[in-house]
């Protein structure tokens, strides 16, 4: 055992758990997680990852603080206004938990960099706001073989599900990027806060559990949430032998960025 | 005059007790069998080892000049050379070796003392209002009855061997200054149409699991005491918990049965004698008067003088004799302090001198002339706290660590810093003569902070996993006749905080008194005081790392840092279940050896010694004792197999060990190990008055169920962690992380505190899918077992 006093201290309510004990808090302080994007999602992911333990937490996010990002990204504070996130990301994350390590991508994920960003990791966190990137990650992964969480969230709803090699990814499921207009991004059509908190936790769960092996991931199934009624909808969905990136033929063997749609609604 | 007769069978038991002296100190009596015969001639083992102190009755807290004097002359002869007062209002020799035992057990007949009965699980000594008889607001004098029944207990051949200990009160009025609602069985004196008589409470108790006693009668006429007291021993001798000896107090027969079923039992017994006046105790003439001194009158003037006669001096209800109260420094009498006492006391009569439960002295019968001799002596005894306000000499602790084998804490340490920092404060402290600041080293209660307005009691504290001395911090405690009720636990503080922290509580309070802002103190406590102690202990909280303060991590008192490794267990409570212990042990010690494989000839000797520790074991609970190896082996055909308690299939190989080589056993190996995993299942199947567990009045035959626990019984080392101390859930968070690290099928032992961790963790181990084997309460602590799955 190589747990500090101050580490059974810190982590003890992990250590109780059945399904984490010390070994599993092990893992996590060994754990490296990238988080794409410190917006909504990353921000709860981000904050609970810390808190969490994880040893090594990557950050990519290419912004500045917006004073509009203060509704619902609550790792960044009303003085961060003009930082770039990954920095006010980092030092809240080194207020929480010296223990963890973070490393910042001061850019955005890309076609040319995104092999280049996952390597090192042992798990993905898709925390983007945007169609071509969300498929960017999955594409990564799937041809890197690192397991990753997906997360997208608009208006009052909500999805989220869990990729490792071999499970269903989200092409599979979404082909392709919706058309032009077909689905407005948040800052046009606006989003409820706290969706970003539920789903980026849930996320953030979903990483602990990969990383200490407890209990059963959101692989195959795609949680689905509607917050005005508060329901949570498990759609289970199957690996397609036809996706054009994880089938048996792959059509998709190199990554390329795709064209980031320009939203019409007003 | 003396305070109780002893009865004449007590002179053979002492020539008996010398002989098992003689015999332990050759090595032929096993220690912890020798701690039950020495406990119940009220011999204790001190911290130190093979260092004893004797215990003293005082019946109503009285000893006579003569007698004060004899204990004196004999503590300096053969022990610390002085006389301790205790908290049970008796007296106490310290720092005995084993050859000092005996001249000072005899010594004391000289003078018809008797420490028998002083410990075990006998009839203790028998307390009562200090001021009883002199009082000016007491119903009536309660000495004479305690006085009589003392007698007429220690006569009684059944008050030696008890379940556990029976303490009894008696208090004046209904102040209660007994505390009867603390003891097993207490009688409050009152008057109901012109009849004597007591209010009786029983089954109160404090310890660490403190209980209320309960309103058995609301009168009987002074005529029953006997009958009550009778009742409730035989019922408690029939019905207590034999067991265990943490559960064993009346108290604890009155939780388990609830009010109608104990009353039932109870009054089952009483209705049998309750009628029989022959019975009725035979009270002695207690004389409350002085004789006329032959010694001239001195006088004395000045300011001390009147401040003394105003803090310790009161008048007594008989016209021109005054009491007063002697503060001692601990509890402790030096012998030529007590010289010099008793020859001056002597003068006035035999019956001056009572022992109060604060560790100090109440000296009566004093005429009102003479006041000014006594002060010239008091005055310059070489050490007591006269010089103080009472509220000095008030405080209670017990000694603690110093002495007592369960001690954490030192608590006479600690109270001499409090008295430090209070007396060179400038605290009003007489202000507040009757505050009751007590202090215990462990969560048992001999020093009594159940009832204290500020209590204390040790603990161990931790940072970054050093143990640094603490003591949690009680308020609150109340006694009054019927409506006394224990302090609360409000916080801890880390030892060396706690002189300021009392200087800090106690200036409020006393503010607060002298102003009159309440009408008592529970009032304050409600309105501030308990917010207080809680915001003065936040503010105390800032404990030194061992690296920046070593000296934080030492007790007040003591040489080095606080260790848990010299904590023993209860010395009183010596039974049957430690002697049975005994051989436990052995058949477990001597079966892990038979893995070692070590020859054909040194398991004959270890299977031997399993087959003895087999055959012996349960022997003692049919009554029988046996001297040689060869009788044990006989008892037990004739009291186990030919009974068919125990399976006559082990007849033989318990006859192989009788008669024939040891060698031999080698070939009954398994035999042998059947028979010690039969008696192990026989003991653990024994209910709590020491049956065993029978059907339809067969005796179960348990040697099945005994083979499959057999299989439970560790092999392979066992590693232990000490987890005294530490909070919940960090200890369960400690305990998982080493059974992470340890391989399926070893096993862990730990230590845990009573109360809540013992509560939770072995629960939470088991929700882990591990085994605990077994839970043994050690004193305040836990033993778990626990086998990793």
């Amino acid at each position: 055992m190589n747990l500090t006093d101050e580490q059974i201290e810190r982590y003890s309510r992990h250590i109780i758990l059945k399904d984490i004990g010390g070994i599993g808090q092990e893992k996590i302080l060994n754990a490296k997680v990238l988080v794409i994007g410190s917006g909504g999602l990353g921000a709860p992911v981000l904050l609970y990852l810390a808190a969490a333990g994880v040893g090594t937490l990557g950050i990519v996010d290419g912004d500045v603080v917006d004073v509009t990002n203060l509704q619902r990204q609550v790792i960044h504070h009303t003085p961060d206004v003009g930082v770039p996130k990954v920095e006010s990301a980092k030092a809240k994350i080194n207020a929480i938990n010296p223990d963890v390590k973070v490393i910042v991508h001061y850019e955005l994920a890309m076609a040319h960099n995104i092999l280049d960003l996952i390597k090192d990791y042992d798990f993905i966190i898709d925390g983007t706001d945007n169609f071509p990137a969300k498929f960017l990650i999955n594409d990564a992964c799937v041809m890197a073989g690192k397991p990753y969480s997906h997360g997208g969230i608009l208006r009052f709803d909500g999805q989220t599900m869990t990729h490792v090699p071999g499970s269903a990814c989200y092409r599979c499921i979404f082909k392709e990027p919706p058309p032009k207009n077909a689905v407005p991004t948040c800052s046009q059509a606006g989003v409820l806060g706290a969706i970003a908190g539920i789903l980026g936790t849930t996320q953030a769960a979903e990483a602990l559990k990969y990383i200490t092996g407890a209990g059963e991931l959101l692989t195959n199934q795609l949680l689905v949430l509607d917050a005005l009624k508060m329901r949570f909808r498990n759609v289970k969905v199957k690996k397609n032998p036809n996706c054009p990136v994880c089938g048996t033929n792959p059509t998709i063997t190199e990554l390329k960025d795709e064209e980031q749609v320009v939203c019409d609604l007003k | 005059m003396q305070f109780y007769e002893v009865p004449d069978t007590l002179y053979a038991e002492q020539d008996k007790f010398e002989l098992d002296i003689e015999e332990f100190k050759k090595g032929n009596i096993d220690p912890v069998k020798f701690k039950g015969i020495r406990v119940a001639h009220g011999v204790y083992e001190q911290r130190q080892p093979d260092t004893y102190m004797i215990r003293i009755r005082c019946a109503a807290g009285g000893i006579t000049p003569t007698q004060l004097k004899k204990v004196a002359e004999l503590g300096d002869l053969y022990g610390s050379g002085e006389v301790h007062f205790t908290t049970r209002q008796e007296v106490q020799v310290h720092d005995v070796k084993i050859d000092g035992v005996m001249p000072v057990i005899r010594g004391l007949n000289e003078v018809q003392l008797s420490s028998r009965g002083g410990g075990g699980n006998t009839i203790r000594n028998i307390l009562t209002s200090p001021d009883s008889g002199v009082s000016l607001d007491e119903v009536f004098d309660v000495d004479p009855y305690a006085i009589a029944l003392t007698t007429r207990m220690i006569h009684e051949t059944d008050s030696w061997n008890l379940p556990r200990k029976f303490k009894i009160a008696f208090s004046k009025n209904s102040d209660d200054d007994s505390i009867t609602q603390t003891t097993c069985l207490g009688f409050v004196a009152q008057v109901k149409d012109e009849q004597k008589g007591f209010a009786v409470y029983c089954a109160g108790g404090m310890g660490a699991k403190p209980m209320v006693g309960h309103e058995l009668f609301d009168f009987v006429p002074d005529t029953k005491v006997y009958h009550v007291t009778k009742a409730l021993k035989v019922m408690f001798d029939k019905h207590g918990n034999r067991r265990s000896k943490f559960s064993s107090r009346i108290k604890f027969l009155w939780k388990k049965l609830d009010r109608e079923e104990f009353v039932r039992l109870f009054a089952e017994e009483y209705d049998k004698i309750k009628d029989d006046a022959s019975l009725n105790l035979e009270l002695p003439t207690l004389e409350n008067a002085a004789l006329d001194a032959t010694i001239p009158v001195e006088t004395a003037q000045g300011d001390a003088f009147e401040l003394w006669k105003r803090r310790y001096v009161s008048a007594q209800k008989q016209a021109g004799l005054v009491s007063i109260k002697l503060p001692l420094v601990l509890g402790d009498l030096l012998r030529k302090d007590a010289d010099k006492l008793s020859a001056f006391l002597a003068e006035f009569g035999e019956n001056t001198i009572r022992c109060d439960r604060a560790q100090n002295m109440r000296l009566r019968n004093i005429p009102e002339a003479y006041l000014g001799n006594a002060f010239n002596i008091i005055s310059k005894l070489e050490h007591t706290l006269v010089g103080h306000a009472p509220f000095i000499g008030n405080m209670i602790n017990c000694t603690g660590a110093q002495t007592c084998k369960l001690g954490i804490c030192l608590p006479r340490g600690l109270s001499s810093h409090i008295r430090e920092r209070l007396t060179s404060s400038d605290l009003d402290l007489d202000a507040i003569p009757d505050f009751r600041l007590n202090m215990s080293g462990c969560p048992n209660t001999c020093g009594m902070h159940h009832i204290a307005h500020l209590g204390f009691f040790g603990k161990v504290g931790r940072k970054d996993g050093d143990m640094y001395p603490a003591y949690n911090v009680l308020t609150g405690g109340k006694v009054e006749m019927g409506h006394t009720q224990y302090a609360e636990r409000q916080d801890e503080l880390p030892v060396h905080f706690i002189p300021d922290f009392a200087h800090d509580f106690l200036k409020v309070w006393i503010d607060r008194k002298v102003k009159g802002t309440y009408d008592t103190y529970y009032d304050f406590l409600e309105a501030e005081g308990n917010d207080l102690v809680k915001s003065l202990c936040a503010q105390y909280k800032d404990v030194p790392t061992f690296d920046e303060n070593p000296d934080f991590y030492v007790d007040f008192g003591a040489k080095k840092r606080l260790s848990m490794d010299e904590i023993g267990t209860a010395e009183c409570s010596a039974g049957v279940f430690d002697m049975i212990d005994v051989d436990r042990k052995s058949i477990k010690n001597n079966t892990k050896l038979l893995d070692q494989e070590l020859g054909a000839e040194e398991d004959a000797k270890v299977l031997y010694r399993i087959l003895f520790s087999s055959a012996r074991m349960l022997l003692v609970t049919r009554g029988l004792d046996a001297n040689t190896d060869e009788m044990v082996f006989s008892l037990f055909i004739k009291h186990f197999i030919k009974t068919g308690i125990v399976s006559d299939e082990f007849e033989d190989v318990v006859k192989v060990g009788r008669d024939a080589s040891k060698d031999e056993l080698v070939l009954h190996k398994d035999k042998v190990l059947g028979l010690a995993a039969a008696m192990t299942a026989l003991y653990e199947s024994m209910d709590d008055s020491l049956r065993f567990k029978t059907k339809d009045g067969d005796v179960i035959n348990e040697i099945e169920a005994a083979e499959e626990e057999s299989s439970a019984t560790p092999k392979s080392s066992i590693i232990e962690k000490d987890f005294r101390g530490v909070p919940c859930p960090m200890n369960f968070v400690k305990t998982k992380l080493v059974l992470e690290a340890m391989k399926s099928g070893e096993f862990l032992r730990i230590m845990l505190d009573d109360g809540e961790p013992i509560q939770n963790v072995p629960n939470s181990v088991k929700l882990e899918g591990h085994k605990v084997l077994s839970q043994t309460q050690l004193g305040a602590f836990w033993e778990v077992l626990i086998e990793k799955v």
